[in-house]
């Protein structure tokens, strides 16, 4: 099953306008210098002051520094905002607002796919404390242009979008629990740090599984009637129904879910123009690949769901609808789909091919990857692994979480830990359960 | 080795005594000897082996002088020896397909000179295959110097009288023995450790000998029964020492304080010796996930999608290709008495482990 196109969602208005980018214009009259448009420098500003909103990718780093320079050339009327307006800079003003650039760009290099951000807690916004307030799209961390104006369209999908890449990163962690990389957030705006950086397959599973908790989330959404643009399911009966059930009720809206999903976890790819045959434009098919096999996962699994309502509860009349699978069995399939990941490289007219040709092509249902995954062992700032010193080790097992292949070789220390945990539960009619807390000490092993 | 306080040159003897006894007791034979493995061909050769072929086959092989002069003088030897090293592979590689470490013969050497499990298996099979080989060839009779089994006992000597013969394991026993060259085994904690594999080895050999009857009475009955022993398949006994193998029993030396020898104690906790049958190591196995000098590697192994995958591609995940098998089918039998197949062409998927 293939994700529909969207028909509700006006194609014109969805897409970014262009036209008041900074990149479009290359070239700059004496007029457009003394009285530059006011748009133009706020996305200068936006990005001087703080460093970590909506940045772009590295395809548009030459473009904004020939901004400045075509500036500097012209006689450089650098001006934020925040400045009163009016002043003219001379060059050394330029300059400096130029090697600042080039500072900061050490420390936030390329594009973190941040829209997970709105997974991490986004109640540091005041206005959300207000009920029923929503908050504003530009001060929401991590959206691409095209994701601002999605938001600005459906400020009400935006709660259940963070909802749904809580859950996929919730479902990412309990899926790597034992292994090296155990799917931990670094911190709240790039979350999971320069890991996604590189093409691997923690990353394609990272893609997969928000898209699908997305599809989740909004359409669980759609039936509860939380958002105004969409309802119950229509989807069609499916034909292996016995004939003598009702197919109806209110299922879950998995053909918008999965339409509002590819529209706004894809627009930050398809908004970026990458070269062919480069590095940005191999990342950018695997992605846009990534997350459609996600969403795919979720439309597999989704089934028919029945309720027995005839004479006294008896299955004479049988109602059936449409219901979501739980998400613990999405990511049981889309790990399943990790470990088959096949490995891609761009051939010389810049598609995406299989590395090695003589193993199976992988569907539109599998996960690819395009470069191998780092070392997970030891910590390295470049790569964003986190190593695995401190990581709990399990002493007996023969897998990955054992003490072998978890600590790397590196061995590990025994601690004893008081664990407290519930016991001797009781049943009280009616109808509670009241447990006790035993604490017993165990032994621990933990990675040096 | 040296306790302090003794004088050098009863220090350096000491040395050399255990130099020579180590090399002596690193020359075993076949999975766990010096020599490299070529995959030997089949089983015996229907022909009766001439006469001085045997010799030549004995000077091919990597043996001490002692084994080698008991070679050259049991023309059935070189065959045998042959026979025990083929059926030891076969059985090493078929006990541990699904495991990390599938005893390729890669890292063999390296893997020798530590004292890991994988090592004391090595010992046990190979000792067990030998035992196993050499009954058989006896009851077989390939070899000049043993016959059918003749321990005392009525029953024996009526299945000879019957045209059976049973697995003669006394002299296999004996004659590996001597072969091995275990009459003393020194203080040194590898060299216990490798008399005890091998003995657990044998020991599993003895344990499966079973003793298997046949009823030739009137019209079939069991009114006269002829019994034998005869010895279990090896796969059983492979069965037995790779179960060995999963309760094996980390060792390390302590005085006995009564006898003030030193002898093998299991860890801590227990306290008390690993028994008879349980086969000991000294150092714990490296993961053989990636290439290392103990073995080539997990990397492209094949392995079964549901069961076997997880744990032997180490997480690394696997790749999928599909095949092209042949196989018997739409099997009819023609009256008499041969079965006609056809060969059906089928694609399945093969999968192997990722390198990387």
């Amino acid at each position: 099953m293939v994700c529909g196109v969207d028909h509700r969602v006006d194609r014109s208005t969805a897409t970014l306008d262009t036209s008041r980018a900074p990149n479009r214009k290359t070239e700059f009259t004496l007029k457009d210098i003394l009285n530059p448009p006011e748009l133009h420098w706020n996305y200068w500003f936006d990005f001087v002051s703080t460093p970590e909103s909506g940045l772009s990718t590295t395809s548009d780093w030459p473009r904004l520094l020939i901004c400045g320079s075509m500036n500097l050339a012209m006689g450089c009327v650098c001006r934020p905002v925040s400045w009163p307006p009016g002043r003219i800079l001379d060059s050394r003003h330029c300059v400096f607002a130029v090697t600042l650039v080039m500072l900061l760009m050490q420390v936030v290099v390329v594009e973190t796919n941040t829209w997970w951000s709105l997974a991490m807690n986004p109640l540091l916004i005041p206005e959300a404390y207000i009920i029923g307030a929503q908050p504003l799209c530009s001060q929401l961390v991590g959206l691409s242009p095209g994701q601002k104006k999605l938001c600005q369209l459906y400020q009400d999908h935006m709660q259940y979008i963070g909802e749904g890449a809580k859950t996929g990163i919730r479902e990412c962690q309990y899926q790597f629990r034992h292994r090296r990389w155990n799917c931990s957030t670094v911190d709240n705006s790039s979350v999971f740090g320069r890991v996604m950086q590189i093409g691997s397959r923690e990353t394609a599973f990272m893609y997969a599984i928000s898209a699908a908790g997305v599809v989740n989330a909004v359409s669980r959404a759609c039936r509860e009637g939380e958002l105004n643009s969409c309802g119950c399911s229509r989807a069609a009966r499916p034909k292996d129904l016995p004939r003598d059930w009702l197919w109806g009720g209110c299922g879950d809206n998995l053909d918008y879910g999965c339409r509002f999903s590819k529209q706004f976890v894809d627009a930050r790819e398809r908004e970026k123009t990458p070269l062919k045959g480069s590095y940005e434009s191999a990342r950018k098919m695997m992605n846009l690949h990534n997350n459609e096999a996600g969403r795919r996962a979720v439309l597999e699994l989704a089934h028919a769901s029945c309720k027995c309502h005839g004479v006294s509860g008896s299955c004479s009349l049988k109602t059936c609808w449409l219901q979501l699978a739980d998400f613990r069995k999405v990511g049981d399939l889309l790990k399943e789909k990790y470990d088959s990941a096949a490995a891609m490289k761009l051939n010389s007219r810049g598609r995406m091919v299989q590395m090695h040709s003589k193993f199976n092509a992988p569907t539109g249902d599998d996960l690819v990857y395009i470069d191998p995954s780092p070392d997970y062992c030891l910590k390295n700032q470049s790569t964003g692994s986190l190593g695995t010193v401190g990581r709990l080790c399990n002493k007996t097992s023969e897998g990955m979480d054992g003490c072998e292949l978890m600590c790397c070789g590196r061995g590990y220390d025994q601690f004893k830990a008081e664990i407290v945990e519930r016991c001797h539960c009781k049943f009280h009619w009616c109808c509670y359960v009241k447990c006790k807390r035993c604490s017993k000490t165990v032994d621990q092993f933990v990675c040096k | 080795i040296c306790v302090g306080v003794l004088p050098r040159t009863a220090c350096i003897l000491r040395i050399i005594a255990l130099c020579i006894l180590l090399s002596h007791a690193a020359a075993y034979f076949g999975l766990t000897g010096r020599e490299p493995l070529v995959f030997l061909p089949g089983p015996f050769s229907n022909d009766a082996p001439t006469g001085k072929a045997h010799l030549k086959q004995c000077e091919q092989m990597t043996l001490t002088r002692r084994q080698k002069r008991l070679c050259r003088r049991e023309p059935g030897l070189a065959e045998t020896l042959r026979e025990s090293v083929r059926l030891s592979l076969l059985e090493c590689r078929y006990q541990f397909r699904n495991e990390r470490w599938n005893c390729s013969l890669d890292g063999r050497g390296s893997l020798l000179k530590k004292a890991f499990k994988e090592t004391a298996f090595l010992l046990a099979v190979s000792s067990a295959a030998l035992t196993h080989a050499l009954a058989k060839a006896c009851s077989s009779g390939r070899m000049e110097r043993c016959t059918c089994d003749d321990s005392p006992g009525i029953q024996h000597r009526e299945a000879w009288q019957w045209g059976v013969c049973g697995d003669n394991l006394k002299y296999s026993t004996k004659f590996l023995k001597k072969f091995l060259g275990q009459k003393r085994v020194s203080k040194d904690l590898r060299a216990q450790m490798e008399a005890h594999n091998i003995n657990v080895g044998t020991r599993a050999v003895k344990s499966g000998l079973k003793t298997t009857c046949k009823c030739h009475g009137v019209s079939g009955s069991c009114a006269v029964r002829t019994c034998w022993k005869q010895l279990s398949p090896f796969h059983d006994t492979g069965r037995l020492l790779k179960y060995r193998y999963d309760t094996a029993v980390k060792v390390l030396s302590v005085t006995n304080a009564a006898t003030g020898e030193t002898e093998l104690a299991g860890p801590r906790r227990h306290s008390q010796s690993p028994r008879t049958t349980d086969l000991v190591y000294l150092e714990d196995s490296p993961s053989f996930c990636r290439p290392s000098r103990y073995s080539p590697g997990t990397g492209g192994r094949s392995c079964a999608k549901d069961t076997s995958c997880q744990s032997l591609c180490c997480g690394r995940g696997y790749n999928t290709a599909m095949h092209l098998t042949s196989l018997s089918c739409h099997c009819q039998v023609r009256w008499c008495c041969h079965v006609e197949c056809q060969t059906c062409v089928r694609e399945e998927e093969r999968y192997t482990c990722k390198n990387a």
